[in-house]
């Protein structure tokens, strides 16, 4: 995290205030689009709703599969519907989008970190929508079933932190496929394969607990169980004691893994990087 | 007619040309929409396997609503992509969309010729192998009326999937950003229908019946095809509507996109 590490260190007062002001003004952006909000928030509401449908249809009379009941399978729909705004599950592409316009170069001479800067713009966007679509969806979804909600301190603690490791997770992985615009004028295309797995290996569409084993095993070699499979297992109670615990921490070795790798990466990509004057 | 056929095909050859200049991303992509439909299809499985079907239907017969589906919809995203609602917003916010009304073509011709994409073949390849585990799978009793009717199904599908699609465009001719309400209808609709209809609720189900006709494009053909026992209790014709709807849409929507056009401003930009 090169230039905002250093600053850091000369200056902590000055890094957390820059952060903070780009994170300030990115959520403001995003609270400005009113209209946008709500027909996100109304598709959400919709896609939950069908989803529900599909799990009445199919718990039919069973009370219990794999250990959820159906008001917990019907909860898990309006969680994973929640956390797909603030999480940015269907992907973003801006940083490549920097990338190709040759805007990156006017980035990296400013004295902070690209890494830093996208993660406080990013994090506003996310707390925006995680206020906006993702506790106004919960609220439509307790009014419309009778869903579950962590009954103890520990367990909202617990699903707060879950919440921004699954974040930070989410952020760093959408960080290294932009990268690919380094490499590859058609990084849109990587973009589309990279996300549309991570929708379908994290436990977004489908609790991961009604997967047989050998493929639960399959999506646990991936970072993407860390962004949405671990907060839906947290809110629900699955895990407590030191499973919980053991869940938080795989989160935290996947950040860890994920921003090294990605600095790694954006090292390697400046290094080839040709703008175009102009 | 002929002049028009004329150059829908000339401004498709060229986007052909365009795509295939980038050999190995076109592959890459082709691939990777093939290989993530599959995905999608093996996760379904594995879910209709847990619970043993849903509503009474097995994992094939959902397979063979979900097949025609991802089918129809391959095709008509490959054929109508100039009209998906986020390209095309997009055209209209950058004011792009003013250099086609200068042309002494018809608008609506260049924006279908606008896009073609062949990536999709992935798409509807997947989508196929599903039909045909569908079909190999179920036993279908096949008689020739069976046979003439499945590809206009397939061709009624197509349309409705195009006129939602044209909807979807034209109503960014006021909103100028493609709005994700629009999804509800696209996606949404396609996602529904892959599950037998009978398992949605009055209001949802009645919403796909009477506003979008969905109900008569899929579930009530496969009823026929499938010669499955009909809980809903839609009239004996209801199977043979899918044409009716199809047209239907691809119709209304043609006239509200004329409307639409009539109405355009443009944003100046």
């Amino acid at each position: 995290m090169g230039a905002i590490s250093l600053l850091a260190l000369i200056c902590p007062a000055a890094a957390m205030r820059l952060f903070f002001e780009l994170f300030k003004r990115s959520f403001q952006r995003a609270v400005t689009y009113r209209a946008a909000t709500i027909a996100g928030l109304l598709t959400n509401l919709f896609f939950g709703l069908l989803r529900a449908a599909v799990m009445v249809a199919l718990y039919g009379a069973r009370p219990d599969v794999s250990g959820l009941s159906l008001q917990a399978a019907i909860t898990f729909t309006g969680v994973s519907q929640a956390i797909i705004a603030c999480l940015n599950l269907f992907g973003s592409y801006e940083i490549m989008e920097s990338v190709s316009s040759g805007e990156i170069a006017a980035d990296l001479l400013k004295p902070y970190s690209y890494f830093g800067m996208w993660m406080a713009r990013d994090l506003g966007r996310s707390v925006s929508n995680f206020v906006l679509r993702g506790l106004v969806l919960m609220v439509g979804y307790a009014a419309l079933f009778r869903i579950t909600a962590p009954t103890t301190i520990v367990q909202w603690l617990a699903l707060l932190v879950a919440l921004v490791l699954a974040w930070a997770v989410s952020f760093a992985w959408r960080f290294l496929v932009n990268l690919a615009a380094f490499w590859s004028p058609e990084a849109r295309g990587i973009g589309r394969m990279a996300f549309g797995v991570t929708m379908f290996l994290s436990g977004f569409l489908w609790p991961l607990r009604f997967f047989p084993d050998w493929f639960v095993s399959l999506c646990n070699l991936t970072p993407f169980p860390a962004m949405v499979n671990t907060v839906i297992e947290v809110y629900l109670g699955g895990v407590s004691g030191p499973a919980l615990a053991q869940a938080l921490l795989t989160q935290a070795i996947w950040l860890v893994i994920l921003i090294v790798v990605a600095q790694l990466v954006m090292r390697a990509g400046v290094r080839r990087l040709v703008i175009q004057g102009g | 007619m002929r002049y028009t056929l004329d150059i829908y095909r000339r401004l498709i050859l060229v986007q052909i040309r365009s795509q295939l200049q980038y050999r190995a991303s076109f592959l890459l992509d082709t691939l990777a929409a093939g290989f993530m439909n599959g995905i999608s299809f093996l996760s379904l499985a594995l879910i209709l396997q847990r619970f043993e079907g849903i509503g009474g239907w097995s994992l094939a017969e959902v397979a063979f609503l979900y097949g025609m589906v991802e089918t129809a919809f391959g095709i008509m995203d490959m054929l109508f992509s100039g009209f998906d609602p986020g390209n095309f917003g997009r055209y209209v916010r950058l004011g792009a969309f003013d250099q086609l009304l200068l042309r002494p073509i018809g608008v609506t011709l260049q924006v279908f010729g606008s896009q073609f994409v062949i990536r999709r073949l992935g798409r509807i390849a997947q989508g196929l192998a599903v039909l045909f585990f569908a079909a190999t799978n179920l036993n279908i009793h096949w008689t020739l009326l069976k046979l003439l009717y499945m590809p206009v199904v397939l061709t009624s599908l197509v349309c409705f999937f195009g006129g939602l699609f044209m909807v979807g465009a034209t109503i960014t001719f006021w909103t100028v950003e493609s709005i994700e309400v629009v999804n509800i209808f696209t996606y949404g609709g396609s996602e529904m229908m892959a599950y037998p209809m009978h398992i949605y609720p009055d209001w949802m189900r009645r919403f796909f019946t009477f506003v979008i006709p969905a109900i008569f494009l899929n579930y009530a053909p496969a009823l026929y095809f499938l010669d499955k026992s009909d809980p809903l209790g839609l009239p004996p014709f209801a199977a043979f509507l899918a044409p009716v709807a199809g047209a239907a849409t691809l119709l209304a929507a043609t006239l509200f996109w004329n409307y639409g056009l009539r109405h355009y401003q443009s944003t100046g930009t």
